[in-house]
This record gives structure tokens, C-alpha cells and sequence, in this order.
């Protein structure tokens, strides 16, 4: 399974390309000519694309270009971060739990429970206000979001997984609990948690820049994608560039994202289903 | 029988996660640093009238007693008041419920209207098929444009050309429901695209999955017309991951969308909340977050009901 | 596409159902009433006893129903209003007589009583007012008749007639208060232009001429709708609808964002209301308890930029003592004002070497994005900052955390804030005393001199004298760094010309940006 993984296929090389660039263009950005993204009235402000302004000027002034390039790894290494993290959090307790059952598992499922039901944007919010505002925030907030989900999926995963045979042939033959959990049911789940893995990051990217909204994720004059596409919305009108050319390269990550994913889960599950319309 | 011991049980389970909720929500408000009195006395902050304020609303109580105090309010039916504006948030939340849950009814539509046709175009669609880009590119552009950029945008195009729906100035649907739809239907699509780009995603992924089941195969080679493969079968069989995540998108609009709802002036439950949670209206935001979350269980013990109808092998609700 | 007719057919006929329904909707409707003005408003009223509210976009409410003994005129000079004249007959005692038919919206006359109580109500020690120490050193309110009222002082005061021309100093019905059946904490209950009709918490307000107002006072249009709107786009895409005839701002790009839109006019009001810095000079942890980091500090400070680039031009430099007063000029030569950036940066350099020995020095600057300025403020700061080796962290605090630990906590370094500038130069200048704004105290060092002096400019009226006095207690305000202005914060108004006739004043200290609203007309009528 692990070996039809590694096949590289057309979408797994594209979005991965796409994703290498931008993140290398990004961490890269301070030793390319591109101008200061820090710099305060670096030109008029508001001012269109241009030369020597490529990407335009913000409302301080500022070039538009680097910000948007440093600005990626703001979003997708934050995003990452937290959404592994969660993983790294999720997966023990939520195999522990399927595997041991009973009340442990009920505790844990209740407390997924809790955390679900909470409507989101407040508990980034909370969670960003106990935290205090900074890229830890984001990553708090991402955490506690997601968590449940985590829980839940990887919990049903390892339930439908433990009721297979080759589970009941390990346990039988003697195999230690912990290499059970381990070895076998973890072998088994890494596939749908690699493609949810996908997913999780473009909503966590959305949650980063929802809490740019409200002030309380990266702090200026650092950005993320989501924090320029916040501040530059109002200027929809007299400068359109400040919206849009953030949008495109988030948008160009979630393509990525997405063609990554849906590449994973071929290699993953190959049977190509046909078409039939 | 069997459904009478899966709701008690369903119920009681319920009843154990808001109490969670509430709990947790009333201690990580006074987790946060900064308080009510911070707020309403602004930078004229003494400690003498500091302590008059905290004094006066019960602040000035250990937690657990404030948290006994307000649960025991609650239980009998008493959500308290603002601090702010003094009226009872039981009654701003009635008010303000009508709005919210017409979006979110509203968004939800439109995800699946939107969304499921997608799916299972770009799920069934054949190689070099042009609705399948397109069905894909709806999935990618809703799950990376945040809801904020697209309300922006759509707010601009709208009162800019004047293309028929306007923004802001909300009426209820009661008093004149023209009205009311023109004002409801931008931050509607607004939520809805996200909902649409999610359900388009899972329905073309269970599609998948369906598809390469052995009868779906059979019924390919049977030569059965496609429309009744669809619907027959891989309709039928991808319903219940499609539920879940309608289910789950829609208790997370009940919850209250801050963003939409400050972009287009609607008066609901998420913008009062968020609003009380900068004030540390501390009453307000408890009540709204149980009420979300209540919103949210009942969703997804419907949601759970439903598959036991869509799926009878089902029963076990665990 | 699927070949399956059923299919086609079931999305055709919905494509034409939405197309058909938003088709049905598209025609606009006529929004506005010939009877009625709108105003876009960003924020609710967050508290209603106009003694104890502090907030300026409560202010906004109450100036619309209750009413002060004196105003401030078109350009902060005070003019009559519930007191229809006054006379000053000792530098300590001021008699004011009513005026004639005044009532409250419950029908019920005016009379001195009211204002008795009203006065003595702001200054009672047991609500805790802020106003009371702005009203000065009053020592007695007698009502001599039913119309007359006097207030001897102990001593000369004179903002006197500014301070009571405050909301914050509103007459209220003072008989209903005290029998239990007026409770100014949730009712409007005033002698005002306005009577509130209706109120839909967080949506809107409608309110109706007071017909018992005086006829050449009374607003010409009879109703007002007030439209809560909080987000800027969508008060702008309302301005643009025609949905409201007037609409208020305070975001600086709002002029540009306005300007492209047909038959708005924006108006850029000044205001007493400054942004300023308040430095931590006492905290242990506070890298500005050393005098010589708060002196680099403001000396590196660009305030035009700040101006310029953070309020796109909307204000420029202002003063201890704010530039919208005429006696500003006392404090126009300030020593962290004067001069080219470049020497100063100089003079500031070298001082941050020394604290430094070498080094760039960190420092946290707190700007609370409750205030969407704040942030791009705290940016231009820290910008010039890092010409003189200041490196300036920002934080975005949460309103609560950011006043809890610049006015109770003292937990800070630096934060960015604003004042309300009031109607007097001297009534500003008075939080510069932290033994009389006590929530000063946790970083704002006690300067005995300096406090000796703003008492003696509230007691010192209009004059070469008081020139004086205001300059050089804004040297000291400058050298000693602790709460540091910084640019006007004016506020902006959108008005739609060809809906109705509006006047704006040209500068305001209580926050009435709308003063003249009674005299706005619809065009046409």
C-alpha cells in the first residue's frame, strides 16, 4: 500500500510543483529583489499594478508582491502545523479509545461531543482571546476545530478496521495491544487520514483567515493570505489588485491542495471507476 | 421500540453535551483576559468603580458559584439579561432567530442544489466531459474564497450596477417576504457557496466509492441508462456521508455566521454573540452558544434519524 | 451532460424557476419616505444614562433627546439651549434662567428643580461619574424661581459653561427619577429635538419631532430613522442605494472610497478628539520607565506620516492641547513638533544607544483592532520607530485585554489610544493629572508642577495670561512623555445630495457629529 502511494501520478506532481513553488518563491522572498514587504510608504499608497510595483501598493503604501509571497508561508505552513498537530493529537487518543471502548471511549467521544457542538467562529475566537493574538492563535484555533472532526474519523475508521479479520488473526496470535493499535490499525487509516489531511488544510486556511478578520491571527506587519485578503476587501472598489491577486495565489493553494489529495487517494484506492455520462 | 430507546438514549447524550458546553464556555469567558467592566468603563477605570460594576452584576463571586447560580436560572427557563442593553436575551435571541435560521435554510438549499448535481457530475462524468472542470472548479473556488471576500464582492457588484438585490436593510419575512428575499438572497449565496463547494466534495467522493462497487459495475454492463444508475443506486448509496455533511454544515449556520451577518446587516444570533463576546456580555454569549449548540445536536439527531430511514441496516446508533 | 431527459428537463425547469424568481424581485424600490431622514450609523447605544455613559457613539442618541443647560456652536463657542441666558455675576457664581416652555417628552414642564437635581446628580460621589470633576469645584445648585437656577463655585472655573454644554451634564426629569417611575439606565426621557418612536435593539431607531420644541428649532423634517450598520461597505453600498440620506464614518479612506459614487458629497469634520500613545513610564517590566527611551520616542515619532499614510491625509499633527481649538497656538512649537525629522532622528538615535549600549531596543506597542486605525497607526509607528533603532513589536489586543492592562494592570509598554477633546482646551489637559484621572495612575508619572498648572488654566479665563499657562504645560507634557498626541481623529460624513440639505459644522468636542439633523431638509420640499 505504501509503495502504490509513492506512485506519482499526473496530479500529485502538478500540485505538488505548484505547492514546492510558491512555498520556495515565499521563503525565499527576503533574498530576492522584490523589495521590502515591511517597508511603509515604499510608494503612493493604493497605486495599481505597476513595474516597479508588480503586484501594486497597499493602503500603507507598501509593495503588494512580497507581502503576498511571504504571506504563503504564513497560511500554509500555520495551517499545516495545526492540522498535524491535530493529527498527532487525534490519532493516539481516537485508536486508544476504539481499541480499549467503554468508558474511556465514551469520555472521549462526549468530549468530541462538546467541542463539536460549539459553533465555531466563537471558539476560534475564545480560544484565539485566551491564547492572545499571534500565529499560535491560529494554530490553537485550528486545533480545537478540527479535533473533533479527527476524533470521529479516525475513531469509525478504526472501528470498521478492528471488525476485519487480519486484526482478529493478530490479536489471536498473540500480538501485543500496543502493536495491534500500532501496526495494523494505523497501517489501515493512514489513507483516508492523508486525504482528509488535504481537506483539513483548506478549511484551516479559511479559519486563519477568518481570525485575521477579527484582528486576532498573524500580527502586523506580518501577514497571511487570509489577513491581506481582510484588509484589502474594502478597497474592492479603488483597488481591486489588493483582493484579487491574494485570492488567485489561495486559491492556486487549494487547487494544489485539492489535486494533491484527489492524487493520494488514487494512488491510494486505485480502481478508476468509469464514466458513464 | 427500538427508535424510542435510540432517542432516550440520543437524548440524555444530548442533555450530558450541553451541560459540557456550558460549562466550558462559562469558564474560557473568564479565562479570557479583560473584563465586562473594562469594557463599559472604558480607559475611566478606578478601582473603586471597578469593583462597584463587578459588584453589581455577581462578578465579583467565585466561578463556580456564578456558574451554579446561572445553571439554576437556566433550568428554569431564565437566560438572564444583557449587561449592555439590559433587555432579557431570551427574548433578543426569539427575535433574532427568525433571521438566522431563514439563512441558514436558505444557504442550505442552495448548497444542495448546487453542490449534489455537482458531485455527481464530476463523479460519473466521463473524460473530456466540460461540466466536470467546471463542477470541480466550483468545489475548489468555494472551499478557497473566504466567505468575507466573496460577501465583499458580491456587496460591490451589487449596489454598484444596481442588479436587483440589494444589501443590507433587512426586513422579516412576515411583513413583506419580496422584500425580505432580496435582502436575504446575497448573504445567502455568500454561505451557501462554501456549503455547495463542501457537499460537492463529499457527494463526488462517496460517488466514487459507489461506483466501483461490484452491482454499480453490473448494472454499467447491463447497460442501464444512466439517470437510473444515478439515482438508484449511487444517490441512494452515497446519501448518508452526503447527510452527515449537510447535517454538519447546517447546525454550523444555526450557530450563527459573524461574518455574513455583519456584511449584510442581518440581524441574527451570530453577530449579537460576537458582538456580546467583545463586551464580555457574559450572559448573552452563554445563552447564544447553548442555543447554537442546541440547534446543532437536534440537527444531527435528525440527521441520525434520517439514515435509520435511508439505511435500515443502521440500528446502531454508536 | 447526462443523455437521461428527465434529468435535463428537472434543471431546466429550476434554472428558470431562480431566474424567474429573481426576475420578480429585481425592481427597487423607492426607499425614501418625503417625511423622513436616515442616517447610517456604525454602532448601537451602549449605555443609556447620560450621566454615567462614557462612549461617544452613545453620546450620538442622547444628544438626539436630552438637553444640556448651554451647547457649543458652530465652532465649540457655547450658545444658549435649555438655559435660554445666562449671566456670570462673580467670577465664582453663574445664573441661568430657562427657557420658556421647555418640556420633557412625557409632557411635563422643565422647571429649575430638574436641573437642581440633575447637576447635583452628575456630581454625587456615590454614581461615580466621570463628569463630575469636569463640572469643577462646584460648591452649590439653588433654584431661585421655577426658571431660575444658580451655580456658585468654589473657586473660579472657567470651562464651566463648556462642560455643562456635555451630554454628560444632561437636565433629566428629576421628579419621575426620584418617584421611581423614570429609570434613565433604560428609557430616553428628555427635553430634546427628538422623541424615540421605536427602537429594534441592533437594527435601527425611529424617532419624531418633539412637538413641544421650540417651532424655529424643531427638526423640519418630522421623522428621523436611525439605521445601525456596522460594517463600512455596507453603509457605503446603503449610501449608494439611496437607502440612507446621510451616513457617518470613521474609517480615513472612506473620502476615497466616496468619491467615485454620484451625488454624494463627503465632508471631513474636525474634531477636539485626538489619537494619542499612552506610554507606560512606571511599570517595572516597561522599557519606557527610562526617560530617555520616552524622549527618542518622541522624537522619532513621524506625526505626518502618521497623517499622511495611516489616515490617507484625512489629519495632520496635533497638539496636547488640540488644533481644532483657536488657542492652540500655545502649544504649535513643541519641541518633539519643531524642526526637520532628520535632526531629531539624530538626538533620538543617540539617546537609544545609550539605553541600548548599542543595540536596537524592543519595545511592544498594543493596538486594539476594536478601532480599525489603531493597527495602521501602530504600523506607521513602527516604521519611523525603527529609523532610531527602536524595534517595535505589535499586538492586536482584544478591547477588554487592552484596557485592563493599560488603566488597571499596568501591564504594557506602549499602546495606542485616543482622547475625546472636549469644548475647552483646558478640559483636556486635565487627564494629564493622574490624581485627577485616576486610571491614569498605573503608568503616568504624578508631576506636582505640572498639575499645579492645569488647575490654574481651569481657573484662568481666555487671555495672554492663559496662553501662557497652556504652553508651558505642554512643554512639560512633551518632556515628560507619558501620554503622547499624536494626529486629529476627525470623523466622515457621506450625504446624498440630491436626497437632502445638510449642513456639517466644521469642528465638534462631544461628538455630535449631526448637529445641526433638526435643520436638515429634504430637497424637493
Amino acid at each position: 500500500m505504501m509503495a502504490r502511494m509513492l506512485q506519482l501520478d499526473r496530479r500529485i506532481l502538478i500540485g505538488g510543483i505548484i505547492l514546492v513553488v510558491l512555498v520556495a518563491l515565499s521563503l525565499l522572498t527576503p533574498i530576492l529583489p522584490l523589495g521590502d514587504p515591511a517597508k511603509v510608504a515604499a510608494g503612493p499608497r493604493l497605486s495599481p499594478p505597476s513595474w516597479l510595483f508588480p503586484f501594486g501598493t497597499d493602503q500603507l503604501g507598501r509593495s503588494n508582491l512580497p507581502r503576498v509571497l511571504q504571506a504563503i508561508q504564513s497560511t500554509c505552513i500555520l495551517s499545516a502545523l495545526a492540522i498535524a498537530l491535530t493529527m498527532v493529537v487525534a490519532t493516539p487518543l481516537a485508536l486508544f479509545a476504539a481499541y480499549r471502548g467503554g468508558l474511556i471511549d465514551q469520555g472521549v467521544m462526549r468530549i468530541a461531543d462538546v467541542l463539536f457542538a460549539l459553533p465555531p467562529m466563537l471558539m476560534a475566537v475564545l480560544v484565539a482571546a485566551i491564547v492572545g493574538p499571534g500565529w499560535l492563535a491560529s494554530v490553537a484555533a485550528i486545533v480545537m476545530i478540527s479535533l473533533p472532526l479527527f476524533l470521529r474519523i479516525v475513531r469509525s475508521a478504526a472501528l470498521s478496521v478492528a471488525r476485519r479479520d487480519f486484526v482478529t488473526v493478530a490479536r489471536l496470535s498473540g500480538a501485543s495491544p500496543l502493536r495491534v493499535v500500532f501496526v495494523h490499525l494505523l497501517g489501515n487509516i493512514i489513507g483516508p487520514l492523508t486525504v482528509q489531511f488535504a481537506y483539513a488544510l483548506s478549511v484551516g486556511m479559511l479559519i486563519e483567515s477568518t481570525l485575521s478578520f477579527l484582528g486576532m491571527g498573524m500580527q502586523p506587519p506580518a501577514a497571511s493570505l487570509g489577513s491581506l485578503l481582510f484588509t484589502g476587501t474594502p478597497f474592492i472598489a479603488i483597488a481591486p489588485w489588493l483582493v484579487l491577486l491574494p485570492g488567485l495565489v489561495l486559491t492556486l493553494i487549494v487547487i494544489a491542495i485539492n489535486l494533491l489529495s484527489d492524487g493520494l487517494r488514487h494512488a491510494i484506492d486505485p480502481i478508476e471507476q468509469q464514466g458513464i455520462a | 421500540m427500538r427508535l424510542l430507546q435510540f432517542l432516550t438514549q440520543r437524548l440524555l447524550i444530548s442533555a450530558v453535551t450541553l451541560i459540557g458546553v456550558s460549562l466550558l464556555i462559562f469558564v474560557a469567558m473568564r479565562l479570557m483576559p479583560g473584563g465586562f467592566e473594562d469594557i463599559i468603563l472604558g480607559p475611566f477605570a478606578s478601582d473603586a468603580a471597578r469593583a462597584a460594576t463587578r459588584a453589581r452584576y455577581g462578578l465579583d463571586q467565585p466561578v463556580l458559584v456564578q456558574y451554579g447560580l446561572w445553571l439554576k436560572a437556566a433550568l428554569g427557563g431564565d437566560l438572564g439579561s444583557s449587561m449592555i442593553s439590559q433587555l432579557p436575551v431570551a427574548d433578543e435571541i426569539l427575535r433574532r432567530a427568525p433571521a438566522t435560521i431563514q439563512l441558514a435554510v436558505m444557504a442550505l438549499l442552495i448548497a444542495i442544489i448546487v453542490g449534489v448535481p455537482l458531485g455527481v457530475v464530476s463523479a460519473v462524468g466521463r473524460k473530456g466531459n466540460p461540466l466536470v472542470p467546471l463542477a470541480r472548479g466550483v468545489g475548489v473556488f468555494g472551499l478557497g474564497v473566504p466567505d468575507f471576500v466573496l460577501g465583499a464582492i458580491l456587496v460591490y457588484l451589487f449596489s454598484r450596477f444596481q442588479l436587483g438585490l440589494n444589501v443590507g436593510g433587512f426586513v422579516p419575512l412576515a411583513a413583506d417576504w419580496q422584500a425580505n428575499l432580496r435582502v436575504m438572497t446575497l448573504p445567502a449565496i455568500t454561505l451557501g457557496a462554501f456549503g455547495a463547494a463542501q457537499l460537492q466534495r463529499v457527494t463526488d467522493v462517496s460517488a466514487r466509492e459507489v461506483m466501483t462497487q461490484p452491482h454499480i459495475l453490473a448494472a454499467i454492463a447491463r447497460g442501464d441508462a444512466p439517470g437510473t444508475i444515478i439515482v438508484r443506486h449511487v444517490l441512494r448509496n452515497a446519501s448518508i456521508p452526503v447527510l452527515t455533511a449537510a447535517s454538519t454544515f447546517f447546525g454550523y449556520l444555526l450557530g450563527g455566521t459573524i461574518v455574513v451577518e455583519q456584511l449584510f446587516s442581518v440581524p441574527g444570533i451570530g453577530q449579537y454573540v460576537i458582538t456580546a463576546l467583545t463586551n464580555r456580555d457574559y450572559a448573552v454569549v452563554q445563552a447564544g452558544v447553548l442555543v447554537g449548540a442546541s440547534f446543532f445536536l437536534a440537527i444531527s439527531m435528525i440527521a441520525d434519524i434520517a439514515y435509520a430511514v435511508l439505511d435500515p441496516r443502521v440500528g446502531d446508533p454508536s | 451532460m447526462l443523455k437521461h431527459s428527465t434529468r435535463s428537463g428537472w434543471i431546466a425547469r429550476l434554472g428558470a424557476l431562480l431566474l424567474g424568481a429573481v426576475a420578480s424581485l429585481s425592481a427597487l424600490p423607492a426607499w425614501a419616505a418625503d417625511n423622513a431622514i436616515t442616517w447610517g450609523k456604525p454602532s448601537e447605544i451602549l449605555g443609556y444614562d447620560p450621566h454615567v455613559e462614557t462612549n461617544g457613539v452613545s453620546w450620538q442618541f442622547l444628544f438626539l433627546t436630552y438637553e444640556t443647560l448651554v451647547t457649543t456652536g458652530q465652532n465649540l463657542d457655547v450658545q444658549p439651549q435649555l438655559a435660554a441666558s445666562w449671566t456670570q455675576d462673580s467670577p465664582t457664581s453663574y445664573t441661568f434662567t430657562l427657557r420658556e416652555g421647555a418640556k420633557f417628552s412625557n409632557g411635563r414642564a422643565v422647571t429649575a428643580d430638574d436641573v437642581v437635581g440633575s447637576i447635583q446628580r452628575v456630581i454625587d460621589p456615590a454614581l461615580a461619574s466621570v463628569w463630575a470633576a469636569q463640572l469643577g469645584p462646584i460648591k452649590d445648585v439653588v433654584a431661585l424661581d421655577a426658571h431660575t437656577v444658580r451655580i456658585d463655585l468654589a473657586e473660579p472655573y472657567a470651562p464651566l459653561l463648556a462642560a455643562l454644554a456635555n451630554i454628560q451634564a444632561a437636565i433629566l426629569p428629576i421628579a419621575e427619577l426620584k418617584a421611581g417611575t423614570f429609570d434613565p439606565s433604560k428609557t430616553l426621557l428628555g427635553s430634546g429635538p427628538y422623541i424615540v418612536e421605536a427602537h429594534n435593539q441592533d437594527q435601527s431607531w425611529t424617532f419624531a419631532a418633539n412637538p413641544d420644541y421650540p417651532e424655529a428649532l424643531r427638526p423640519k423634517v418630522p421623522t428621523l430613522n436611525v439605521e445601525i450598520i456596522p460594517d463600512d461597505s455596507a453603509r457605503i453600498a446603503a449610501l449608494r442605494d439611496g437607502r440612507v440620506d446621510i451616513a457617518t464614518f470613521e474609517s480615513p479612506d472612506v473620502p476615497a472610497l466616496l468619491a467615485g459614487i454620484p451625488n454624494v458629497e463627503t465632508v471631513v469634520q474636525a474634531t477636539t478628539n485626538y489619537y494619542r500613545l499612552d506610554v507606560n513610564a512606571l511599570g517595572e517590566n516597561s522599557p519606557f520607565k527610562d526617560a530617555r527611551l520616552r524622549e527618542a520616542l518622541t522624537l522619532a515619532l513621524d506625526r505626518d506620516a502618521i497623517g499622511d499614510i495611516a489616515l490617507a491625509g484625512t489629519s495632520q499633527a496635533d497638539y496636547p492641547l488640540p488644533r481644532a481649538f483657536p488657542q492652540s497656538d500655545a502649544c504649535a512649537a513643541l519641541p518633539s513638533y519643531v524642526g526637520d525629522r532628520a535632526t531629531r532622528l539624530e538626538k533620538a538615535k543617540a539617546l537609544v544607544a545609550e539605553v541600548g549600549n548599542g543595540a536596537p531596543v524592543k519595545v511592544q506597542l498594543i493596538a486594539s483592532p476594536s478601532v480599525a486605525t489603531f493597527p495602521l497607526i501602530a504600523q506607521v509607528i513602527q516604521s519611523s520607530l525603527a529609523d532610531a533603532n527602536i524595534e517595535v513589536e505589535i499586538l492586536q489586543l482584544p478591547a477588554a485585554d487592552w484596557l485592563e492592562r493599560s488603566f488597571t494592570t499596568g501591564d504594557f509598554d506602549f499602546a495606542v489610544s485616543w482622547f475625546t477633546g472636549y469644548a475647552d482646551p483646558s478640559l483636556v489637559l486635565g487627564w494629564w493629572n493622574p490624581d485627577f484621572a485616576q486610571w491614569n495612575k498605573v503608568f503616568l508619572p504624578a508631576d506636582a508642577d505640572l498639575s499645579a498648572q492645569i488647575s490654574l488654566a481651569k481657573q484662568t479665563a481666555d487671555g495672554p495670561e492663559r496662553q501662557a499657562l497652556f504652553t508651558s504645560i505642554c512643554e512639560t507634557i512633551d518632556a515628560q512623555a507619558g501620554i503622547i498626541s499624536l494626529v486629529g481623529k476627525p470623523d466622515i460624513v457621506g450625504i446624498r445630495t440630491d436626497q437632502i440639505n445638510a449642513t456639517i459644522q466644521p469642528a465638534e468636542g462631544y461628538f455630535q457629529t449631526l448637529k445641526n439633523l433638526p435643520s436638515f431638509t429634504r430637497t424637493g420640499n
